[in-house]
C-alpha cells in the first residue's frame, strides 16, 4: 500500500536555533504512528508545524504531501487554510481549555461543519451535529451543554467530534488523554481507533507515555531533543529498544518497568499511627464529597490513596492539612486531636506537595526566597538553603533562579524542598508526580522513597495512577465517590482486588500496558 | 542566566511601535515642561495690558497673547504642572486605596468584602464630574480638594480590579503552600499575592492618569478646579473662548494639548500593560 501522507525533511528552527532536526515520516490510511518524547523533545512543535500553527518566532522547512497535493511547510498562513482543519485536524491535550467556555458544544462542532459545507439549513445542520455526537458516543442532548457541564472524558469526545467534522485524512492527537483518568483514557483511545478504522484516517498519536502507545500504534518514532533517535514497529521498539534513551524511557515507565523493590518496613501494624483521620465527612453545598472516610499512616510508611477525579481524594488531603474544614470526623496527629482549619496546625506537622509544579511556586520570588521563607517558619537560618536544595538533588546555585527558569521536574523538586524545610513529620503528595514526564516521575518517586527512609517521613501519596502508587506505597486506600471501597496492603489490593471498582481500575491500568497487543498482530500486515 | 525583573523587560532592548514611541516622546516633553517651568515661564502670569491680544508671532510672542497681555506659550508651559501633577496624584492615590481595600476584600472575603463591595457600588453610581462640581460648590473648591475628591471617585475601579486579581491568585496552589507554612495573612496578601497582580495595578493607574487629565481639565473649564489666575489648560479654554477670533491659538493650543497628552498617556499605558502581561505569561 502506498503512503498517502508523506512528510519530507521537516526541520524547525526557533529563536534559539534548530529545535527539530530533519525528519521524514509517512502515514498509510488507517495507520497509527506514535511520536514519543518527553516535554521539550519537539514533538508538539512537530505537530503544530504540520498544521501551520507554529508559535511566532519558529520556522518550519520541508514538504508535506497529502494525496496529490504537495505543500511547503513554510508557506504563509493564508495558504494553510484550505488544508488546516480539512485534510489535517489537530486534537489537543486539554479538553478543559481547547473548547470555548461560552459556547454550547453543538455550536462548536457546528463551526467546523460550516467551514466545510458552507451554511446549511438549520435542521440539516443540527442533524449533522447529532450525527457527529453519536459517532463519538455522546447523546444528542450534549449539543446543548456548555463544556463546563460535561466531564473531562465527555469534553474530549466533543473535541474529537469537532476535529473530525471535516473528515480529515490525518488526525494529529497531541497527548489526547494526558489530562484524563485511567478508565477514560482507555475509552478515548479505543474510540479514536474505531473512528480511524471507519474512515481510513491516519492518526499521528503524540505522547510522552510509551505504555499508552503499546498496542495502539503500528509504528513508533522516539524523539529526544529534537531528533528522532529510534523508529520501527511498536512491538520491535518496545521489545528490543536500540537507543539508550528509549531503554531509559521503558525502564522509567512505572507500568512497563518492574515494581518498586520490596522493603522490609512493617506497614501499619504494630506501631502507633502518626496520622489517623477517622470518619471524615464533607459536603460542598448539597453534594457529599466525603462520607465516613478513615485512613492512617505510620512514620516511615507510605499510604497510597487511589481514586479518579471527583472521588474526594484531594478533599480528604485538604481536610487533613486544614485547608478545608471537615463537617464531621476527627483528625489525630501523633495522638493529639487537631480541630478543623489551619489555626490548630503548625508547619512542622505536615506539608503538601501539590500536583502542578507550574502554579505551586510563586512566579515573582526566587527559589532562594521561597525556601528561606519556609525555613524561617521553624527558625532555621537562611544559610541552610543550599543544604536543602542538595537534599532534593539540586545545586545550590538554583537559589538565585526564578521558577520560570526551571523545568517541571526541577520545580517539583523545589516544591518538595519547600515542603521539607519546616521538617514536617508527614508529607502529603497530592498527585505530585502526575504532571511530570515518566523519567522525571521515576526520579521524583525515588527521591520520595529516599526521604522517607532517611527522615522517617510518613507519606500520604494521592494519585489516580495505580501503576505509580504500586511503585511507592506500602498500604493502599481506594476511594470511590467519597467512600472507602477498599483498604489493605499494596499487594492485597492490587493482586486480589475485592471491590468491583478496584478491579476496574486495575484492569484499566493493565490494559494500558498489555492491552490491545493482539490488535497490532492482526493489523500489522496490511 | 538570570531572569529580568519587570523593569528590565519593559525598558530592555525592544522594538517600539511608532505610536508608542511618539506617545513616550509627548509624555517626556510634558514632564520636561513641568521641570523647566521656573526657567522659561516663571513670569507666565505677568500681565501687560499694552501688548494684549497680539496674534501668534507678533512682537516675540510665538503664540501671541491674551486679553491681559499674558504670553500664551509661557502660560501653556506653566499650565502643564496643574494639568499633570493632579492627575498623577489621583492615579497614585486611588492605586493605593485600590491595593489596600482590593487586596483585603479579595483575600479575606466575608463581611469585609461585602462592606467594601457596597462602598464601591455606591461610589460607582455617582457621576464623577457632577459629584465633583457639587462637592466643590458646597465645600469650596481648590486644587488639592479636587485631587482628594477624584481619588475617592476613581478608587472603585482600582478596588474592583485588584480584588478580581487577588481572587484569581488566591486559588493558586502557591498561596495554599504559603498557608501550609502558617504565614501571616498580611504577609500572604502583600508579599505573595500583590506582586502577582502588580501588572493590573500599574496598567490601570496609567489609564487613570489619562482619565484624570480629562476630568481635571473639564473641572477647570467649568471653573471649579483651580482658582482664577493659576496657569491651567482647562482655564485657558474658558478664558480663550472670548478672544477666539483675535487669537485662536489661545484656545486651540491648550485644547490640542489636553487631547494629545491624554491619548499619549493612554497609549503608553496600553503598551506597558501588554508588555507586562506578556512577560508575566513567560514567567
Amino acid at each position: 500500500m502506498t503512503a498517502h501522507l508523506e512528510i519530507r525533511g521537516l526541520r524547525i528552527s526557533g529563536p534559539a536555533g534548530e529545535v527539530v532536526r530533519p525528519l521524514d515520516l509517512e502515514l498509510r490510511p488507517a495507520e497509527t504512528v506514535a511520536l514519543i518524547g518527553e516535554s521539550g523533545s519537539g514533538k508538539t512543535l512537530t505537530a503544530k508545524s504540520l498544521i501551520g500553527l507554529l508559535p511566532a518566532g519558529f520556522r518550519a522547512e520541508g514538504t508535506f504531501r497529502s494525496g496529490d497535493q504537495v505543500v511547503a511547510l513554510d508557506q504563509p498562513d493564508a495558504a494553510w487554510r484550505p488544508l488546516r482543519g480539512r485534510r489535517v485536524s489537530l486534537l489537543l491535550q486539554d479538553p478543559f481549555t481547547s473548547l470555548s467556555p461560552v459556547h454550547r458544544c453543538g455550536e462548536q462542532i457546528g463551526w467546523t461543519i460550516d467551514a466545510i459545507q458552507g451554511r446549511l439549513p438549520r435542521r440539516e445542520r443540527s442533524r449533522r451535529i447529532a450525527e457527529r455526537l453519536d459517532e463519538v458516543r455522546l447523546p444528542a442532548r450534549a449539543a446543548h451543554a456548555y463544556p463546563h457541564e460535561l466531564s473531562g472524558g465527555m469534553r474530549q469526545r466533543v473535541a474529537i467530534a469537532a476535529a473530525l467534522a471535516s473528515d480529515p485524512s490525518l488526525l494529529i492527537a497531541d497527548e489526547p488523554t494526558t489530562a484524563l483518568d485511567a478508565s477514560n483514557q482507555a475509552e478515548i483511545l479505543d474510540l479514536l481507533r474505531a473512528l480511524q478504522d471507519a474512515r481510513a484516517m491516519s492518526l499521528l498519536l503524540i505522547s510522552h507515555d510509551l505504555g499508552l502507545v503499546r498496542g495502539r500504534s503500528e509504528r513508533v518514532l522516539v524523539m529526544c531533543r529534537g531528533e528522532v533517535v529510534e523508529r520501527g514497529t511498536t512491538a520491535e521498539v518496545l521489545s528490543d529498544p536500540q537507543h539508550p534513551y528509549t531503554r531509559a524511557l521503558i525502564a522509567a515507565d512505572p507500568a512497563l518497568g518492574a515494581p518498586g523493590p520490596a522493603r522490609p518496613v512493617a506497614a501499619g501494624g504494630d506501631r502507633e499511627p502518626l496520622l489517623a483521620a477517622e470518619g471524615i465527612a464533607k459536603r460542598f453545598g448539597d453534594r457529599p464529597v466525603l462520607d465516613d472516610v478513615s485512613v492512617q499512616v505510620t512514620a516511615g510508611a507510605v499510604l497510597g490513596i487511589v481514586g479518579e477525579s471527583g472521588s474526594g481524594k484531594s478533599t480528604l488531603a485538604r481536610c487533613i492539612a486544614g485547608l478545608e474544614r471537615e463537617d464531621a470526623g476527627v483528625v489525630r496527629f501523633a495522638g493529639d486531636v487537631l480541630s478543623p482549619g489551619r489555626r490548630s496546625r503548625t508547619p512542622d506537622q505536615m506539608q503538601i506537595v501539590f500536583q502542578d509544579p507550574y502554579s505551586s511556586l510563586n512566579p515573582m520570588m526566587t527559589i532562594g526566597a521561597i525556601l528561606r521563607e519556609a525555613l524561617a517558619t521553624v527558625g532555621r537560618p537562611a544559610s541552610e538553603v543550599g543544604a536543602i536544595l542538595g537534599q532534593v538533588g539540586l545545586p545550590a546555585e538554583f537559589a538565585s533562579k526564578r521558577p520560570a527558569e526551571l523545568s517541571g521536574g526541577q520545580r517539583q523538586r523545589v516544591a518538595i524542598a519547600r515542603a521539607l524545610a519546616p521538617r514536617p513529620r508527614l508529607l502529603i503528595c497530592d498527585e505530585s508526580v502526575s504532571a511530570l514526564d515518566v523519567s522525571v516521575q521515576a526520579q521524583v518517586l525515588d527521591l520520595l522513597g529516599r526521604l522517607r527512609d532517611e527522615l522517617g517521613l510518613a507519606i500520604l501519596f494521592i494519585s489516580h495512577d495505580l501503576a505509580v502508587v504500586r511503585r511507592i506505597a506500602d498500604t493502599v486506600t481506594v476511594l470511590w465517590d467519597g467512600r472507602v471501597v477498599e483498604q489493605g496492603t499494596c499487594e492485597q489490593v492490587l493482586e486480589a482486588p475485592e471491590h468491583e471498582y478496584t478491579r476496574l481500575l486495575v484492569a484499566a491500568a493493565a490494559r494500558e500496558n498489555t492491552g490491545a497487543a493482539t490488535r497490532v498482530a492482526t493489523k500489522g500486515t496490511p | 542566566m538570570t531572569s529580568p525583573g519587570p523593569v528590565g523587560i519593559v525598558f530592555g532592548p525592544t522594538r517600539l511601535p511608532v505610536t508608542v514611541a511618539l506617545s513616550l516622546g509627548v509624555v517626556a516633553l510634558a514632564l520636561a515642561a513641568i521641570a523647566l517651568t521656573p526657567l522659561v515661564a516663571a513670569d507666565a502670569t505677568r500681565q501687560d495690558i499694552m501688548s494684549s491680544l497680539l496674534p501668534p508671532g507678533a512682537d516675540g510672542h510665538l503664540l501671541g497673547t491674551d486679553e491681559l497681555g499674558r504670553d500664551i506659550l509661557a502660560l501653556t508651559i506653566a499650565g502643564t504642572a496643574s494639568a499633570l501633577v493632579g492627575p498623577i496624584c489621583v492615579a497614585l492615590g486611588s492605586m493605593i486605596l485600590g491595593v489596600l481595600l482590593g487586596t483585603i476584600a479579595g483575600y479575606e472575603r466575608g463581611w469585609l468584602d461585602t462592606v467594601i463591595g457596597r462602598w464601591t457600588d455606591l461610589l460607582l453610581a455617582l457621576p464623577v464630574l457632577l459629584a465633583a462640581i457639587v462637592v466643590s460648590g458646597v465645600f469650596g473648591g481648590g486644587y488639592w480638594a479636587t485631587v482628594a475628591l477624584l481619588i475617592l471617585l476613581f478608587s472603585p475601579s482600582d478596588i474592583r480590579i485588584v480584588r478580581a486579581g487577588v481572587l484569581e491568585q488566591s486559588a493558586r496552589p502557591y498561596i495554599e503552600a504559603a498557608q501550609m507554612l502558617s504565614l501571616s495573612r498580611s504577609r500572604i496578601m502583600f508579599r505573595h499575592i500583590l506582586p502577582n497582580v502588580s501588572t493590573l495595578v500599574i496598567t490601570n493607574a496609567m489609564l487613570n492618569v489619562a482619565f484624570a487629565i480629562v476630568a481635571f481639565s473639564s473641572l477647570s473649564f467649568l471653573g471649579v478646579g483651580v482658582p482664577p489666575g493659576t496657569p491651567d489648560w482647562g482655564r485657558q479654554l474658558t478664558e480663550g473662548r472670548a478672544i477666539m477670533l483675535d487669537n485662536p491659538a489661545a484656545v486651540i493650543v491648550p485644547a490640542l494639548l489636553i487631547i494629545v497628552v491624554a491619548c499619549s498617556v493612554n497609549l503608553v499605558g496600553d503598551w506597558l500593560g501588554q508588555r507586562l502581561t506578556r512577560s508575566g505569561r513567560r514567567a
